[in-house]
């Protein structure tokens, strides 16, 4: 079973057009990136999926279902939508208990979760002295709570730290490694690329890529940086291959090649290599490139 | 639903602003009864209607229950927390009724509390002062059951306005407002309209007889009335509404 599908979302706020016809599939057991600029219509999207808000025309179905249909959703699906939905008088601990009663689960599974994202220890302190990043934690372990198959975060990397980005990252493997599904929408592509199978990117409320993350790469042509320590030789072998590069020191940029392709020609002409990478900044320079005009 | 309930009540238990409305209304109503006891002079606390005005808490108890279930529904909005209870339990006509019923259940541990104290401790007062009591075995029930019947009802009154308004400092100042402007207005100018207000009604309820009031029973069934109404329409909004 698909574990998201979008048929034709829309969403209008009065004259403006929030969502715009979008409609997309995710399959079981892989990480999708959701990405646009801020104010792109992604979490009026996810709002939608999620049943809390209801779409002016087409629909949604989260595991087979509409949302608001799932019988005890939050065993299936796990959400955050913002990191700071907290009574900040509430210790972390008594927000999760007050989740888990709702669909029956025991005191325990709080427990659980709150070892999971590294907070049993702050668990009894009240929310409010929490640091932005204890927040995010706790929100996800909000969504963990009925050790869900399918988890939809909205900028769940907001606002941590490079450590905490990295926690994020390697939980996500871990979750998605287990045959689950996830759906993290974000502004920054960087932040998420190198955890994401396939990206969704939307501007203006529609849908202007859905490919998985090499083609996304490959398909506009990135840059890929490769150190060697005969670069005139290199340049010359990518010539013959009709690439362009430019040559600084020990180092060529190539475009309109992956990574791949560059040491296989390298490879051909025995020329040998000390680095080999697609620029993070290229990456960045294709959503930028993407998303800053409407498709038309 | 009962798993949604227990949730509920949990959510009141574990902040302390309900602790903190409920030792607030402990504070005026003992405030209250002490001083009108106290400071009455002995001719004014003889008759029925005085003993009677001793013994029943009043708007005080009611304002705080209705708070304390205003606060349920709208805390929950302030915070943000609506987002992760309606992606728990969907339904949210089972959000709602919980919530109803928690406010009831908050508003009759409030009235419990604050009508045994009033009669408590003014009954102490008064034969303290050596006055007897004016009041019949009905008086007593009518302030008993008639003003944990109201002080109850108004928990589910305060959800209902909550869930209409959702905007905690709005809907705050709309209780307060409605409370003290315009029950007292409408009831001093124009008292046949007036009583048909939900804390005339209540006061109706508990047996009070100041002139312009209900009957008991007329009391208590329009009191229900805008309870029935405001719960309705908070549900019927509440399914309706987008939550951002």
């Amino acid at each position: 079973m698909t574990a998201v599908v979008a048929e034709s979302l829309t969403k209008r706020f009065g004259s403006v057009l929030a969502v715009d016809d979008l409609s997309f599939t995710l399959e079981p057991g892989t990480i999708t990136g959701f990405l646009g600029p801020n104010g792109a219509g992604k979490t009026t999207t996810l709002r939608m999926l999620l049943g809390l808000a209801a779409p002016t025309s087409g629909r949604s179905l989260v595991l087979g279902k509409p949302y608001a249909e799932l019988e005890r959703a939050a065993l299936s699906v796990g959400a955050v939508l913002e990191a700071t939905d907290f009574h900040p008088g509430r210790s972390g601990r008594d927000h999760l208990r007050t989740l888990g009663r709702a669909v029956g689960l025991p005191d325990s599974r709080a427990d659980d979760v709150l070892r999971a994202v590294e907070l049993h220890e702050a668990g009894k302190r009240r929310v409010k002295g929490y640091s932005l990043g204890m927040r995010q934690r706790l929100g996800l372990a909000g969504a963990l709570l009925g050790d869900p198959e399918l988890l939809i975060l909205d900028e769940p990397a907001n606002g941590l730290d490079p450590e905490g980005v990295r926690w994020l990252r390697d939980f996500l493997r871990a979750f998605a490694s287990q045959g689950r599904t996830v759906l993290v929408s974000s502004h920054v592509l960087a932040e998420v690329a190198q955890t994401v199978d396939q990206v969704l990117i939307i501007t203006h409320g529609r849908l202007v890529v859905e490919s998985s993350l090499p083609q996304l790469t490959s398909r506009v042509g990135g840059t890929v940086r490769v150190r060697t320590p005969n670069p005139d030789q290199l340049q010359a072998a990518l010539r013959r291959e009709h690439l362009d590069a430019t040559c600084d020191h020990q180092t060529l940029l190539v475009r309109g090649a992956d990574t791949d392709r560059v040491g296989e020609i390298a490879f051909a002409a025995g020329v040998p290599i000390h680095e080999l990478l697609t620029e993070g900044s290229s990456l960045e320079d294709i959503f930028l490139e993407l998303t800053s005009e409407p498709s038309s | 639903m009962i798993a949604q309930l227990k949730a509920e009540l949990l959510k009141v238990r574990s902040t302390r602003t309900t602790l903190g409305l409920f030792a607030g209304m402990i504070g005026l109503t003992l405030l209250i009864v002490l001083l009108t006891g106290l400071l009455t002079h002995h001719d004014g606390l003889t008759s029925r209607h005085d003993q009677r005005g001793l013994f029943a808490p009043g708007a005080v108890a009611l304002i705080f229950s209705g708070l304390a279930g205003l606060l349920l529904v709208t805390s929950e909005y302030r915070y943000g927390t609506i987002r992760p209870t309606f992606l728990f339990t969907p339904r949210r006509a089972d959000v709602l009724s919980a919530k109803l019923t928690a406010g009831l259940l908050a508003g009759l541990v409030f009235g419990a509390v604050s009508v045994g104290l009033a009669v408590g401790i003014g009954s102490l007062i008064l034969s303290a002062r050596g006055i007897g009591s004016a009041l019949s075995g009905g008086d007593f029930a009518l302030i008993v059951f008639g003003g944990l019947a109201g002080i109850a009802l108004l928990g589910a009154f305060g959800v209902g306005l909550g869930a209409i308004l959702r905007n905690q400092v709005g809907a705050v100042i709309a209780l307060l407002s409605w409370e003290f402007v315009v029950n007292s207005l409408l009831f001093g100018l124009a008292p046949s309209v007036g009583r048909f207000m939900p804390t005339p009604a209540a006061d109706a309820l508990m047996g009070l007889k100041t002139t312009h009031l209900l009957p008991p029973a007329a009391g208590g069934a329009v009191l229900l009335a805008w309870t029935a109404v405001l719960a309705l329409a908070g549900l019927a909004l509440t399914l309706r509404r987008d939550v951002t």
